[in-house]
């Protein structure tokens, strides 16, 4: 984005608050439900100090850390093997392909269930939830490899190693990367599920029980943090992809 | 006479479809010098792309062999054998010096010593300059020189050309052929150049092969006895005809069938 536009963006939520702060102060808009801007960032405040609500903050964080960490090795191998192998591609392709258009959150009682309400049951949920995105992608990678520049490289001697390291790696470096940003949003969202719908800690649960108690600033101070760290995770790996994926653009 | 540096000898290949054994090229013998500039033409789908694909050591051929240098070829020989296709094929996340270069790190060649030689490459085909610009600010032209200087970047013997000008338009082509033929007469490599153009097959080469349809063989190997340097005025001469029509009557026989 250029200066000027930043400049915009920047005046119009600006704009945004202050109308929102003046409605509320003027009682157009019920604070009970809608909390001045304010109000929010008070309890914004008052919350970062509170060492429970940063307690709370790692759970959810290491939750989602490890749902992502199993989920994309995992589900980018398994893509890569149906990639790779056209029977077990025939076998399980029905089966992802299912999967992938089913909404998980159907599944969610069966992890509790099986798991009990605990973070290994977060962290399976998470991986579940993510994981069929990361085959898709890791299938789509792997297709993305143009063969023509696997036969340019045999006849340059290239070793299966070497086909790997020096055309499939940065041929698919840009999907994988995208498959995993993708993921990670699956994921965050899992992992907040998880918790509102039932938890004994996490960023997640102390959302539900605000809202349950009508403690709306602190709700709303809850929502700045969780959705200032989402979209900082989304941005950080938008650049990496980009990155490794400027050879994509066309002139 | 010297020994030829390739010599492909009563070659045939058949490939399976669905089952059925489908014949791509029957008997197929000849003999090339080193330095020679040959052209091979023939009807659509005839194996003239398998015939460079078993020089390339891409495949092994079903029966017959093809020697290099008197060595039987089994599999790629990078340092004999240099390859351009009809699409340049170059890696689009590389700059055309380290796409020229490639090879060579394939080899493990040190970084400075494989530079160098990429960029003396691009200067012999006029690249000097856009050493560091990615294909997509190539244009098709200058990604098919790319190509051409990977594909002399480890001087080999032997250079394979699978249509590399089919897929540009007229003019580049016609410019292209007579770099090519500059870049050939500074380096004298052998060529086997794949066609589907017969003015382009004549006036490049020193010899043209003709195959005919599917399985391909060898139905005539005509002498391109036009003196060099070519000029595009020879085009239109004479012998230049009589030698097309030559080539025309064939293959025209053939894509009746």
């Amino acid at each position: 984005m250029r200066r000027y536009e930043r400049l915009v963006v920047a005046a119009g939520a600006l704009g945004l608050f202050l109308l929102w702060e003046g409605l509320v102060r003027r009682g157009a808009i019920d604070a009970s439900l809608a909390p001045a801007p304010s109000t929010i960032l008070d309890a914004l405040g008052t919350l970062l100090r509170r060492p429970e609500v940063l307690a709370s903050l790692g759970v959810t964080a290491w939750e989602v850390l490890a749902a992502f960490l199993i989920a994309v090795p995992v589900g980018l191998g398994l893509g890569f093997l149906l990639a790779e192998v056209a029977a077990l591609d025939a076998l399980f392709r029905p089966l992802v392909n299912f999967l992938f258009g089913v909404p998980k959150s159907i599944f969610l009682p069966v992890f509790i269930l099986m798991f009990g309400v605990s973070i290994p049951q977060k962290i399976a949920f998470g991986v579940f939830t993510t994981i069929f995105v990361l085959i898709v992608g890791g299938v789509a990678a792997v297709q993305s490899v143009p063969r023509e520049l696997v036969t340019v490289s045999r006849v340059y001697g290239a070793s299966r190693w070497q086909i790997v390291r020096e055309i499939y790696l940065p041929a698919m470096a840009p999907i994988l990367i995208e498959s995993a940003r993708l993921g990670m949003v699956f994921n965050i969202t899992a992992v907040l599920l998880c918790e509102i719908y039932g938890a004994r800690d996490g960023i997640g649960y102390r959302i539900a029980a605000w809202g349950e108690n009508l403690q709306m600033p602190q709700l709303y101070a809850a929502l700045v943090v969780v959705a200032a760290a989402a979209v900082a995770v989304n941005e950080a790996l938008r650049r990496v992809e980009a990155r490794l994926g400027a050879w994509r653009q066309r002139a | 006479m010297t020994r030829p540096l390739l010599a492909i000898r009563s070659v045939s290949q058949r490939f399976g479809v669905d089952g059925a054994i489908v014949p791509a090229l029957e008997s197929i013998d000849l003999e090339i010098p080193d330095g020679q500039f040959v052209s091979v033409v023939g009807p659509s789908g005839c194996g003239k792309s398998t015939l460079l694909s078993l020089v390339a050591g891409l495949r092994i051929p079903t029966s017959g062999t093809v020697l290099c240098d008197g060595e039987p070829i089994t599999e790629p020989m990078p340092r004999k054998v240099g390859m351009i296709f009809q699409e340049a094929n170059l890696l689009p996340w590389l700059s055309a010096v380290d796409n020229v270069a490639f090879p060579l790190k394939l080899r493990r060649v040190p970084k400075a010593e494989r530079l160098a030689a990429a960029r003396r490459m691009l200067e012999l085909t006029g690249l000097a300059g856009f050493e560091s610009r990615l294909p997509h600010q190539l244009s098709g032209g200058m990604k098919q020189r790319v190509a051409i200087a990977r594909g002399l970047v480890q001087n080999p013997a032997v250079l394979l050309m699978d249509e590399p000008f089919a897929s540009l338009d007229e003019q580049t082509r016609m410019v292209l052929g007579d770099e090519l033929l500059r870049i050939w007469s500074e380096t004298r490599k052998t060529v086997l150049f794949v066609t589907h153009s017969l003015n382009e097959a004549v006036y490049l080469a020193d010899r043209v092969v003709v195959l005919s349809a599917r399985p391909g063989r060898v139905v005539d190997d005509v002498i391109v006895d036009l003196p060099r340097p070519r000029s595009f005025a020879m085009t239109s001469g004479e012998r230049f005809g009589a030698l097309k029509d030559r080539i025309w009557q064939h293959i025209k026989h053939a894509e009746r069938r």
